[in-house]
């Protein structure tokens, strides 16, 4: 056995000097990366964008993704240094500023015809676009096959949709969003999960309607690694649509296959087949958990915290169960690097990286009081990372709350149904 | 002697009064509002808090109080902790003035209390530093006595209410010696005292809690609380008289929370049935129980033994360590039924979530107590 985390090949280390001189070069100017996501100005959001145009041209921005379709047509390796590289800048893996992108280019791949993959992949792959996932309603939350919002056949312009209804918790800063993937109800009289139809389509149509919403969350996950995985960042909106046509072209898989596709899309976000979405493939996988390691450090070096640990025995059980529960994250990472996650490994993670944050920053407010829990410039404890972390951790519910997520392993398992 | 768990006549007045004033004056949007406000009220709420007698609920009736035991203000801020309403209530009411009560020289008594009770004086506790402890050598701010007046250098962190508040009472070191407990004293500063500056720290989490700059402010003897050195005795025996009362805010907050999630429970479907019916999500409700109930009897056992002058020590760290754990575990379980709804910043589960998280640490953390009780139970 070798638990030794992968270096680098001779070939791959020459690749990611090629991709950090290119980088050191496409990296707009003046480009931060504040932990928190609000205080991501316009004008950095526009510079992540231009970069996200300046990876797409060169193929990097979905590097193992079909040339064809606007991707690098890179191989797993080469693709793994890409993503490396650029998230040790602290900037997120691509894509990091959408999430609709993620499970619209794979749903496309699988159901889409050859005419709509040439037309409307290479504006995500290639092009940048930013693209929403519109799933989630008021009453189609855990109930995802529950959507209320309507895609009816125009009566008489017959190649349009008439969309109605509302989504939200979707999208992230900054809209508007180039796409929408959209999650619909095609059908009134059909049964359940045969009534719904999946639209890849241009989200600047008349009748839509975007308002934001008030949350106190900075994304899922923002929490646990310190960066966002999926390119969400808690930043949500309601979205409106009133009598919106959609052309049929937009229209992937059939008008009654939507819940396929969703499902599939689903999939992916449930990390059940990792390697269908490329971003999710990497998700969790060796990275380390930045909010304990930087927690760890700060109880050897922080001279105020090494005095309270010296005081009160107890908050040592505290650190020390900080790092038990990031070393059991890290282990369930290799187990799935290893190939050794069996049916449930991806989803298992997932479910254990949410549930552990909840437990970490309770752990770390007991140690750090309430330095945890401002993000003030001078007394927030490491840019703020433990108030954003904390409320990032609270979130629970992207990509399926954690009752829906143990369902989805007992059906792995086998034992769901 | 039978066990009677009963709320007093009076004292079921005061929780329907305060439920009343809730419903009436503090609703969700205000209550919303008042969150963001540096001060946690308006003039027309403290007048009518003043009205009702809140501020003076504990203070004797010769300084212009109602005199109530501290059960009775428990069940007051159970009742304001199912809001949460904000606002410098406990810090005024209950901690400034049993500081005052403890610490005063008659004379400070009758000048300061009646003001308290009236809601003309504001006051709270600035105790924690940079150098963040409930221990007292977290007191390391310095006042020095020059003449007749001291002069005040350094920042307190983490103060509750501060900009609400007309006078802080800044716990100060002004011995030198060994022993931390010694050196310390007490000093009641005009916020508006030249040198003192007043800044909240942001952070959801932080809700309400400030940075206090003193920067060389000069206040007279007759500022001093008791007397000086000797502070540290009446400072502790003031906080935990006050700690039960604030862990009474903690169950109104936990009850409140579980009241609007097993209602949600009952009336959110999905699946084509309430999300009550699912065990899993049973499970977080029936855990709630288990949080709320240890922390209101914790709670209210040690109000009794305070009010009956029974030995508390033990029950005032239990409930403590119990109702902050609670409040905590509480927030999360409830964010977890609702979801979605619930990270709104305009959901009630949210206000709990930044009263929950600011009261975990204030006048001790739960490990702090857990300490103090291991004390008590090996020495």
């Amino acid at each position: 056995m070798d638990f030794s985390p992968p270096e680098y090949t001779k070939e791959q280390e020459e690749f990611a000097k090629e991709v950090n001189a290119w980088l050191d070069e496409n990296i707009p100017e003046g480009m931060t990366f504040p932990r928190d996501p609000l205080k991501v100005s316009r004008e950095q959001f526009e510079k992540r964008r231009e970069l996200a145009r300046r990876l797409g041209k060169k193929g990097w921005l979905y590097p193992s993704y079909p040339r064809e379709y606007g991707g690098g047509g890179l191989d797993a390796a080469h693709s793994a240094v890409i993503m490396r590289e650029v998230t040790k800048r602290g900037i997120g893996l691509p894509p990091f500023h959408n999430a609709g992108a993620a499970y619209g280019v794979p749903v496309t791949l699988a159901f889409g015809t050859e005419e709509q993959k040439k037309r409307l992949l290479p504006l995500i792959l290639r092009d940048g676009a930013v693209t929403w996932e519109l799933f989630t309603e008021p009453e189609a939350g855990s109930d995802e096959a529950n959507q209320q919002t309507t895609a009816l056949r125009h009566t008489r312009d017959k190649d349009y949709f008439i969309v109605n209804g509302n989504k939200i918790f979707v999208g992230g800063i900054y809209p508007p969003p180039d796409l929408f993937l959209l999650l619909t109800r095609s059908d009134l009289e059909a049964p359940r999960h045969e009534n719904l139809a999946m639209f890849l389509a241009p989200a600047n149509l008349p009748g839509v309607e975007i308002v934001p919403l008030d949350l106190f969350v900075p994304g899922p996950f923002g929490g646990v690694s310190g960066q966002s995985t999926t390119g969400a960042d808690g930043i949500k909106y309601q979205v409106f649509f009133k009598d919106v046509r959609i052309h049929e072209s937009y229209l992937i898989g059939g008008e009654r296959d939507g819940w396929k596709v969703a499902n599939a899309a689903l999939e992916v976000e449930h990390a059940v087949r990792p390697g269908r979405g490329e971003p999710m493939a990497f998700m969790g996988t060796m990275s380390r958990n930045l909010i304990a390691q930087r927690f760890l450090e700060r109880c050897k070096n922080d001279p105020n915290i090494v005095k309270r640990l010296k005081e009160n025995p107890q908050l040592v059980d505290s650190v020390v169960n900080v790092y038990i529960g990031a070393e059991k994250e890290r282990l369930y990472s290799i187990r799935n690097a290893g190939g050794k996650g069996g049916v449930y490994g991806g989803t298992h993670l997932q479910l254990y990286s949410k549930m552990f944050a909840l437990t970490l920053l309770h752990e770390i407010t007991k140690v750090l009081g309430p330095y945890a829990l401002t993000s003030d410039d001078q007394w927030g404890l490491d840019d703020s990372l433990f108030e954003v972390g904390q409320r990032g951790a609270l979130c629970l519910a992207p990509m399926g709350t954690p009752e829906i997520t143990k369902i989805v392993i007992a059906r792995l398992l086998a034992i769901g149904r | 002697m039978a066990i009677d768990l009963n709320f007093s006549e009076s004292e079921e007045m005061l929780r329907r009064g305060a439920l009343d004033f809730l419903r009436r004056d503090a609703p969700q949007e205000v209550i919303q509002v008042l969150q963001g406000t540096d001060t946690g009220y308006t003039e027309e709420l403290w007048r009518k808090a003043v009205g009702m007698g809140w501020l003076g609920i504990i203070i004797p009736e010769q300084y212009g109080g109602t005199g109530n035991p501290l059960t009775s203000a428990g069940v007051l801020f159970e009742a304001l902790g199912t809001g949460p309403l904000p606002g410098p209530y406990f810090s005024s009411g209950i901690l400034g003035s049993l500081l005052i009560l403890e610490a005063g020289s008659e004379k400070q008594k009758k000048g300061i209390l009646p003001d308290v009770a009236e809601g003309k004086k504001i006051l709270t506790l600035a105790f924690t530093e940079p150098e963040y402890s409930w221990e007292p050598r977290g007191i390391q701010l310095r006042a020095e006595k020059s003449n007749d007046i001291f002069v005040l250098n350094g920042i307190k962190l983490f103060v509750m209410d501060a900009q609400a508040a007309t006078h802080l009472i800044v716990a100060a070191r002004t011995g030198k010696g060994t022993d931390p407990a010694k050196g310390i004293t007490l000093f009641l500063v005009d916020r508006k005292s030249e040198g003192v500056s007043v800044r909240r720290l942001p952070g959801l989490l932080a809700d309400s809690t400030f940075e206090v700059k003193l920067d060389s402010v000069k206040v007279p003897r007759s500022a001093v609380l008791g007397d000086i050195d000797e502070g540290w005795p009446a400072l502790k025996q003031s906080i935990d008289k006050s700690i039960p009362v604030l862990c009474a805010y903690k169950v109104g907050g936990c009850q409140a929370l579980f009241d609007m999630t097993l209602q949600y429970s009952r009336t959110r479907i999905q699946f084509g049935m309430p999300i009550g019916r699912f065990q899993r999500v049973q499970d977080m409700i029936i855990e709630m129980i288990d949080h709320l109930d240890a922390a209101r009897w914790a709670t209210y056992e040690a109000l009794w033994k305070l009010d009956t002058r029974r030995p508390a020590a033990e029950s005032i760290h239990l409930a403590k360590t119990i109702s902050s754990e609670a409040y905590w575990e509480v927030c999360n379980l409830a964010l977890r039924v609702f979801s979605g709804v619930g990270y709104s910043v305009k959901h009630p589960a949210s206000f709990h979530l930044r009263a929950s998280r600011r009261l975990y640490n204030y006048l001790g953390e739960p490990s702090f107590h857990r300490l103090k009780l291991g004390q008590l139970l090996t020495a």
